[in-house]
């Protein structure tokens, strides 16, 4: 392996071991990312304050963190956070609390996914986010359209992973079960459950991207208050600072939810003996 | 990535799902009409009272199947208001989802090719892949105006990044033992790059294309819901204010059609491509 890597010593250098590439790697990812986000900063910066770039159309970073620490210090973010976060984990916990064994079952019972099949795969192939106009003749421009909004967003993603999950089981362990006359239950929580838990992670991490674009689509259309709504109305109003702001913690809250779901995945797949293709 | 053939269509579990399927879906859309008809409220009074008037739904709120069968025939046929907006979207659609292609698969290949390259990108793709894109459609409208040009790059924003992603995982995916067999025969980067990582990439490519397909749909529909004048998005959102559910209807219909045939495209392009692999 050496040997060979050892040909091309200009693309791939060979350090001495691999901790000592890794640490390497580790450094040089986390320098030439840092230089290179600093430079964009720098070019944005400069570019509002030269005035190659109306600064009105595109803000700059210290006036993005002023804004952020104006809205923070008044308190006025308070509501629209709040509000937000409501919408986006009261959809996301139903899609969630749904989704999962909506998936498993359809995954298990082939008559169900027969019966539900066509509805899925439908609202699968829309972007559901077009029924916006709808459920906001449903439900009104409150909260609870949102919710919807979110929920339908996160919970199909989340519902077809754990069905797929639950096909790929291998067929041996449950013919091992039946053979051992294990019940339904006993089938369902001690093989089909932890076969399926990556991929419910895939989609639940799927889903909260979704759930995410939905709390910002829904609040976009029509709302009377939450970030997106915060953030459509800077928009009108020019406020361009306290837009890229908006948008900023929208970033954060999907890289923060990305990183915990990565978290769980990590402790749930712990026990896992490794395989060769496991990924 | 399936190589299997499709189900033989006499296969008894085939004919059930047809058969299931299409008696729940009928089920549905009967169900559906006769809440608007108020079927049902006739039909629970003598159990319920005035209660059962709950059964009957008014039409503004959820129309009926036989509602946006005529209003679809009208809008497609008999008025035909409804090409214009279907031109208006496949065009910034198009030029959108090209765009992407033509950005975003160079930019996917530099990035899994060139390691320093990718951890200066880095922080850019993965903050912008992070967010939801949709977010920048208020400065993207003040930047552009509402006609042509934001949403086709809504649209663009929405779709590079998968692109961009699957072409780096495609060329990340490469087996080093056919590029250490490349550079054994002495094949310069560039030919080794286009040899061994460009076809080997391209099934990424394409399931990034299929992921794309589907984000720029979104990002079509919420760019003209949010801000335009043109478009099957704005149609549905002009419809919508008007309590004309049955408009809206069409308008997610004609989406879910145009979605469907897209998704077949990319598919029949998978197929083509994958024949010569062999199934791993």
């Amino acid at each position: 392996m050496v040997a060979l890597s050892d040909v091309e010593p200009q693309t791939w250098p060979v350090p001495q071991s691999a901790a000592a590439r890794r640490l390497d790697r580790g450094y040089e990812r986390f320098i030439i990312g840092g230089t290179a986000l600093v430079a964009m900063l720098l070019i944005w910066e400069l570019s509002a304050r030269t005035g190659l770039v109306d600064p009105l159309l595109i803000s700059s970073p210290t006036a993005v963190a002023r804004a952020g620490y104006t809205l923070f210090a008044d308190g006025d973010m308070r509501n629209d956070l709040e509000l937000s976060a409501t919408e986006f984990l009261i959809g996301y916990g139903l899609a969630a609390a749904i989704g999962i064994p909506l998936g498993i079952a359809t995954g298990r019972y082939r008559r169900l996914s027969y019966l539900l099949g066509p509805f899925i795969d439908t609202l699968n192939a829309v972007p559901r986010l077009t029924l916006l106009p709808l459920i906001v003749i449903w439900f009104g421009i409150g909260i609870w359209s949102k919710v919807v909004v979110v929920f339908l967003g996160a919970v199909i993603p989340i519902a077809i992973s754990a069905h797929s999950g639950v096909k790929t089981n291998e067929a041996r362990y449950l013919n091992v079960a039946r053979s051992f006359g294990a019940s339904e239950f006993k089938i369902l929580s001690s093989i089909i459950l932890p076969g399926t838990v990556p991929f419910i992670f895939t989609g639940l991490k799927y889903g909260s991207g979704r759930a995410l674009l939905g709390v910002v689509a829904g609040e976009l259309y029509a709302a009377t208050g939450g970030v997106g709504f915060m953030i459509g109305n800077a928009g009108n109003n020019l406020r361009t600072d306290v837009l890229f702001f908006g948008v900023l913690l929208f970033t954060v809250t999907g890289l923060t939810s990305v990183a915990v779901l990565d978290w769980f995945e990590r402790r749930f797949e712990i026990w896992r003996p490794k395989l060769g293709s496991a990924a | 990535m399936t190589t299997q053939r499709p189900a033989l269509p006499q296969h008894p579990e085939e004919q059930e799902r047809v058969i299931l399927g299409t008696l729940v879906v009928v089920l549905f859309l009967l169900f559906w009409e006769g809440l608007e008809r108020g079927w049902w409220a006739d039909l629970l009074r003598p159990l319920l009272g005035d209660s059962a008037d709950r059964w009957a739904i008014k039409p503004i709120f959820i129309s009926s199947p036989t509602r946006v069968a005529t209003a679809a025939y009208r809008m497609f046929f008999v008025t035909g208001e409804i090409w214009p907006d279907l031109k208006a979207s496949a065009t910034e659609y198009a030029l959108a989802l090209l765009l992407a292609i033509v950005v975003g698969t160079p930019l996917g290949l530099a990035v899994g090719w060139y390691r320093r390259l990718s951890y200066a990108l880095a922080p850019l793709l993965t903050g912008l892949n992070a967010t939801p894109q949709i977010a920048l459609l208020p400065i993207i409208l003040v930047w552009f105006g509402t006609g042509l040009a934001s949403k086709v790059l809504i649209v663009f924003l929405l779709a590079v990044l998968p692109i961009a992603i699957s072409a780096q995982s495609g060329v990340r995916t490469v087996d080093p033992r056919l590029i250490r067999l490349a550079s054994s025969f002495s094949a310069g980067a560039w030919r080794r790059f286009g040899t061994v990582v460009v076809p080997s990439t391209v099934p990424y490519l394409l399931a990034g294309v299929r992921l794309a397909v589907g984000r720029g749909m979104i990002g079509i529909v919420i760019g003209e819901i949010y801000g335009s004048a043109a478009g099957v998005g704005a149609m549905i959102n002009q419809a919508g204010s008007r309590f004309q559910t049955d408009k809206v209807f069409v308008g997610i219909l004609a989406i879910v059609i145009a979605g469907a045939i897209l998704a077949e495209i990319v598919r029949q392009v998978e197929r083509r491509v994958e024949i010569w692999r062999p199934p791993v």
